[in-house]
Formats: C-alpha cells, sequence, structure tokens
C-alpha cells in the first residue's frame, strides 16, 4: 500500500514541477492535506541536485516536523507536492541503480517556473501515471514515518482501490480512471496478439497482477522498466511499456512551455504504441544518461528480439515486431525466416568472395558455384592420382609420416602445405612444359599422359579447349578458389605462352593464399 | 566462428580423412597393375573419387546428414553391386528437367548428398558444413597429388 502511495504523488516529474504543483494543488485540497514546506526546503530543492541527499534530508525534516505556510505565491499544498516529487527524484539519484531517474529530476528544476497553469496540469495529469521510477524509491520511502503518514491517505490512489474511490478526488479522478483502464486494457489486450505462448501468456498476466500490486496504472512504466531491466528474459508487458515509457521519456527534457503539446504527443504516442509492441522509439530528447538507458534497453530488447528462441519453456518465444503481423502463422514464418538468413550468412563466411553479394538468390548462385567447382577440383584430383599412380612408390610410408601430418600440424598456418603445393607447381610447370612441348612434338607417346588429362579438362571442367585468352576469362571469374592446379593444369594442357602462364600464376597464388587465411580466421 | 549448428572441421576431419584415403591407395595400388590405359585410369580415378568422398564420409561419421547419406549409398552400391546390375541400370534414369526451370534450391538439393529431402533451413545447415569438408578434402588429396608428383 505505502507503494502505491509513494508512486502516485510522486508520479510525475517530466513536466514543471509548475504544473505537477497545480495538479496538485487541486488533489490535495480534496485531500485535505496539511503538509506544508518551507521556503527554506524550496530553496534547497530548487537550487541544486548536487547536494540532493543533504537537501533531502533537511527538506524531510522540515516537512515532518512543522507544515508551516510558506511565503510564497505558490500553493502551499502543490508546494509541498512538488516538494514530495523532489525528494523521490532525489532519492532516486541517490539509489544506484536508477541512472535515468536522475535525468529527468535534474532537468526540471532549472526550468521550474514558479507560475502554473491549469490547462498544463489538466493536461498532464493524465501522463502522471507514467513517469517516475520508483522501485528504488518506495523502498527508502517507506522508512521515512512522515511518508508513511500519507502513504496511508494517498493509498486511495492504489490501482485496484481506485476505481471505486471516485467520490474522493473529484474531478481529475475520472482522468485517472480512464489512464489505469486504457492502460491495463490495453496491456491486457495486447498480450494474446503478442504471446506465442500460454507461458509467456502466463508471465505477462503475473506482470500484469505484478503491476497491479505495485502501482496504480498510471504507474510510470519507467518502473516497469526497471521490472524489464530485472527481468531481462522476458516480459513482453514491461517491455512494452518500455517502449511507453521511451515516450514519455521525452517530454521531462523539453521546456515548459512546449510541454503541454510535448505530452500530448506522449500520450497519444503511448496509446498508439500500446496497441502495437514498439521496438524503435525515436528518441529526439534526451539527456545522455536518458538515451543511454533506452539504447541498452533497446539494445537488449533488440538482442532478445533478434533470438526469438529463447526458451524458458519448450515454445519457441518470437516477439512481434512493430508494424508486423502477429498472428502464429506469420510468426513461425518470420522464425523460420530468420533462420534462413542466419544461416545464408554463414555459407556467406565460407563461400570466398561472397562479401559483396547480397540477396538470397545471388547467394544460392554462388554458394552453388563453389560446391560444384569444389566437385570439379576432387575429380580432378582424382584423376590425376590416378594418372600417377603409377609413379608411386613405397614412399607411402615417408607421405604418412611427412606430408600429411606436417600439413595437419601447420593447420594454424595453413599457408604452408598450400606454399609447398603451390610452388610444386611453380616448379613443375617449367619442367612440364617442355615435357608437354616435346611429347605433344613426339606425338604418340603424349597421347597417353596428355589426353586424360586432357579429356579430364573437357569432361570434369566442362570447358572447351578455347584459346588461352577464354581460358583466363574462365578462370579469372574465380580469382579466390585457388584453382592453380586448375591454371596449372590449362597450361600443362595447352602448353602455351609461358608469359601467360606466369602472369596468372601469381594470381591463382594470391588466390590461393587468401583461403587458406579464410579459413583459419574460422 | 563457430555458430550453434555448423561445428567446426578440426584437425580430426583432415587426418582420419588422410589415413582412410591413403589406406584406399594403398590397396587400389596393391590390387590393380599400373596400366596407362585411358580407360583404366578413368575408371581408377572413378574409383579414387569415390573412395575420397567415402573416406570423408567415414572420417565425419554419422553426425552429419549428408555423411549419412553417402554412407548409405554406399552400403547399398556394396550390396547390390554384384547382385542387382540390371536394376541400378534401370534405376540410372536420368529426370531430363529443362536446365532453365531448376530452381536453384533443387540444383543445391541435388549437389549435396542428401539434400533431396531436407527441408530449406538444414539444406543450408549441410552445405555448409560439407563446404567445410570438401575443402579439407581437396586440400589433403591435392598435398598428396603433390606429394607424388614431385
Amino acid at each position: 500500500m505505502e507503494n502505491e502511495f509513494f508512486l502516485n504523488p510522486a508520479l510525475h516529474f517530466e513536466p514543471p514541477s509548475a504544473s505537477i504543483m497545480a495538479t496538485w494543488h487541486s488533489l490535495s485540497a480534496a485531500m485535505d492535506i496539511q503538509i506544508q514546506g518551507t521556503e527554506q526546503s524550496q530553496d534547497c530543492f530548487f537550487s541544486s541536485n548536487a547536494d540532493q541527499s543533504v537537501h533531502f534530508d533537511s527538506a524531510l525534516s522540515s516537512m515532518v516536523s512543522s507544515p508551516a505556510a510558506s511565503a510564497n505565491n505558490v500553493s502551499n499544498d502543490s508546494f509541498v507536492i512538488r516538494e514530495l516529487i523532489g525528494k523521490l527524484g532525489n532519492i532516486g539519484n541517490n539509489s544506484a541503480n536508477n541512472s535515468c531517474y536522475s535525468t529527468p529530476l535534474n532537468s526540471p528544476p532549472k526550468q521550474l517556473s514558479l507560475p502554473m497553469t491549469d490547462h498544463l496540469v489538466k493536461e498532464n495529469l493524465p501522463s502522471l501515471g507514467k513517469s517516475m521510477p520508483l522501485n528504488s524509491c518506495v523502498a527508502e520511502f517507506s522508512a521515512d514515518p512522515g511518508f508513511a503518514e500519507r502513504a496511508a491517505r494517498f493509498s486511495r490512489f492504489g490501482s485496484r482501490s481506485f476505481n471505486g474511490r471516485t467520490g474522493q478526488l473529484g474531478l481529475n479522478n475520472t482522468e485517472f480512471q480512464k489512464k489505469p483502464n486504457l492502460l491495463m486494457g490495453n496491456g491486457n489486450q495486447n498480450l494474446p496478439r503478442v504471446c506465442s505462448s500460454p507461458s509467456l501468456k502466463a508471465q505477462g498476466s503475473q506482470t500484469g497482477a505484478q503491476e497491479n500490486k505495485n502501482s496504480s496504472p498510471l504507474q510510470d512504466s519507467q518502473e516497469e522498466s526497471t521490472i524489464s531491466e530485472q527481468n531481462p528474459n522476458g516480459d513482453s508487458n514491461s517491455r512494452k511499456r518500455k517502449a511507453v515509457s521511451r515516450g514519455k521519456k521525452e517530454p521531462p527534457s523539453s521546456s515548459p512551455s512546449a510541454n503541454a503539446t510535448k505530452v500530448g504527443e506522449a500520450n497519444d504516442n503511448s496509446k498508439a504504441k500500446r496497441s502495437k509492441p514498439n521496438e524503435d522509439n525515436g528518441n529526439g530528447n534526451g539527456n545522455g544518461p536518458v538515451k543511454a538507458e533506452d539504447e541498452t534497453q533497446k539494445s537488449s530488447a533488440d538482442k532478445t528480439n533478434a533470438k526469438p528462441p529463447e526458451p524458458p519453456k519448450d515454445y519457441i518465444h518470437v516477439r512481434a515486431r512493430r508494424g508486423q503481423a502477429t498472428d502464429s502463422h506469420s510468426l513461425a514464418e518470420r522464425v523460420r525466416r530468420e533462420k534462413i538468413s542466419e544461416r545464408m550468412k554463414l555459407l556467406q563466411d565460407l563461400v570466398p568472395g561472397c562479401n559483396k553479394v547480397t540477396g538470397k538468390a545471388l547467394m544460392l548462385d554462388e554458394i552453388i558455384n563453389y560446391v560444384q567447382s569444389l566437385q570439379r577440383q576432387v575429380e580432378f584430383l582424382s584423376m590425376k592420382l590416378a594418372s600417377v599412380n603409377t609413379r608411386m612408390d613405397a614412399s607411402m610410408d615417408s607421405l604418412f609420416s611427412k606430408d600429411i601430418f606436417q600439413s595437419n600440424n601447420n593447420l594454424p598456418h595453413p599457408i604452408f602445405p598450400l606454399d609447398s603445393s603451390a610452388s610444386a607447381f611453380y616448379g613443375q610447370q617449367p619442367q612440364q612444359n617442355p615435357a608437354l612441348h616435346s611429347n605433344i612434338s613426339n606425338g604418340t607417346v603424349t597421347q597417353c599422359s596428355v589426353d586424360p588429362i586432357d579429356t579430364a579438362l573437357c569432361q570434369s571442367l566442362s570447358m572447351q579447349l578455347l584459346p588461352l585468352n577464354g581460358f583466363s576469362e574462365s578462370v579469372a571469374q574465380y580469382p579466390n578458389f585457388g584453382e592453380d592446379d586448375l591454371q596449372t593444369i590449362v597450361q600443362m594442357g595447352l602448353g602455351q605462352n609461358p608469359s601467360r602462364e606466369t602472369a596468372l600464376q601469381p594470381q591463382s597464388f594470391h588466390g590461393s593464399n587468401q583461403i587458406p587465411h579464410m579459413k583459419v580466421e574460422q | 566462428m563457430s555458430p550453434k549448428g555448423v561445428t567446426l572441421n578440426t584437425n580430426s576431419h583432415k587426418i582420419k580423412f588422410a589415413r582412410r584415403f591413403i589406406r584406399t591407395l594403398l590397396r587400389m595400388r596393391k590390387n590393380a597393375p599400373s596400366s596407362s590405359s585411358i580407360e583404366e585410369i578413368r575408371k581408377r580415378s572413378q574409383r579414387i573419387k569415390i573412395a575420397a568422398y567415402s573416406s570423408m564420409a567415414h572420417a565425419v561419421g554419422s553426425r552429419r546428414a549428408w555423411s549419412r547419406a553417402i554412407l548409405f549409398k554406399l552400403r547399398n552400391r556394396a550390396r547390390h553391386h554384384g547382385m542387382m546390375r540390371r536394376r541400378s541400370m534401370k534405376k540410372r534414369v536420368i529426370k531430363n528437367d529443362p536446365p532453365g526451370d531448376q530452381s536453384q534450391t533443387n540444383k543445391l538439393r541435388q549437389l549435396v548428398p542428401g539434400g533431396k529431402a531436407m527441408d530449406m533451413c538444414s539444406l543450408l545447415e549441410e552445405t555448409a558444413h560439407y563446404i567445410r569438408c570438401l575443402s579439407t578434402q581437396v586440400k589433403v588429396m591435392q598435398t598428396i597429388a603433390d606429394h607424388f608428383s614431385k
């Protein structure tokens, strides 16, 4: 019950306390509150937020001890209420975990203007519930005996009993009533749309009950933002209210004159946002800490949204984002699409040269090409092994011991095996080219060695034996695939321009070097 | 990077594959005479290719759908190789889809072993792992070929 009290009077800090004063003026008149502050405490409140703790204590004592009428033009009641809110804000500042609270508190005192207007009051009244954060405040306030008194009195503002006690508060009460209904109604309505599981609904109802318990429905979503901070994994309700609170945080930093419109906007925004769960809320204004907290909240919301399978239970919890359909089919569809896009990103890292390619179709093309080229390479290498088998000796043991395990050991430096292979190819070419030339010139003997390779080329590479231009073009299409073996085969098969070959070799060499780097980075 | 679905292709795959492959090559060497006729070379290359894929699949084990598909295919082949040649000939009827109509996913399904019976999501996952293993295979084979051609 005390909670409700503390939350209610301290509800509103965002508009200048002038409006607060007017508001509470009317309310307090009805409630017959005799609390009065002193000018001294007012100065403390208004002057500086730096020494808040000191002022807080002094102000409290002054408030509790004697209700001396202030000689200001400000009415006593409203002043006191302003003070109350100031103290609540100070408590918020004192507490460790409420960075967001400090900023709205810091800003308004500078903008305070003593003259107040009733229209501001009326407009601001509905938004009262949205401002102050009070989880921590509540705890500290409860220690104060004076506030306990007022708690008892203000407890009539409590949400559960709130709707019942219309007569006590007069006109403004109706506004209060509307808002909680709106809030709770929308909150409850939003629950089934967003939840993709009964467990979430249960959670949502729990949080709904929790909200009822802790505060009036006017209560600020900032408080729920604290709840959401405490439960990062997933109160849908709290996240929704967080979105509302972000809208509400905008006004505090603005000037009082513009506040009316802004608060009106914020109200509309909040309503609109309540109808759809909101993820992105443009923070036009914003002090640094407010923005920081918004961003952290947003990032946490984004994180949780980015990984929809966040399972407290066996269901996959998906969050419907703003502007998106919320029925189960589209949600499942979206989950599937996100999974697929995730896998495509993986593949993008695997397939070299795919960083610039965007879009599923192009990526699939690249992937298909790459897999085909790899399979062709396997086929070609097997052909090569088959033809080379003739020269296989008992060097198998040496092969076992040396090469494979060397390449394995060099996995952190995979460039070495490829270096050796590439250099081997380099070394081979001058040897093989004259050999091929001689073979070709001989004719008969060469048929055995050259033809299988040529046929293999034709079959596996599905390339015709074009002039080297064509080959260079087609090879250049896959510069990063490290098909240095292909190039060497091309050169071996054609046995043409050594200059072109040397020109192509560095390209392939660099290409082959790129691949191991990429693979090591994984 | 090791996202949840695709495991890292560690050294173990490489070593296992290399061992198996070389053992198979040795066996082939012993069994078949080293002839240089084109047909022989082609047959041998085909066998070597199958040996490469099978040793890779064995190295990966049954963890992956594509490796399971390869192993299954191999076992069926071994079973029916002697007995049901006629049937296998019949089964080799290739569907002549006009190449333009083939969608990309279908192409991918044909490329990745066992890809015909997978949904898109797992197909992509299998493709990623398959690409990794294929590249490992290519590297090892290249090293071996390079060693022999020295």
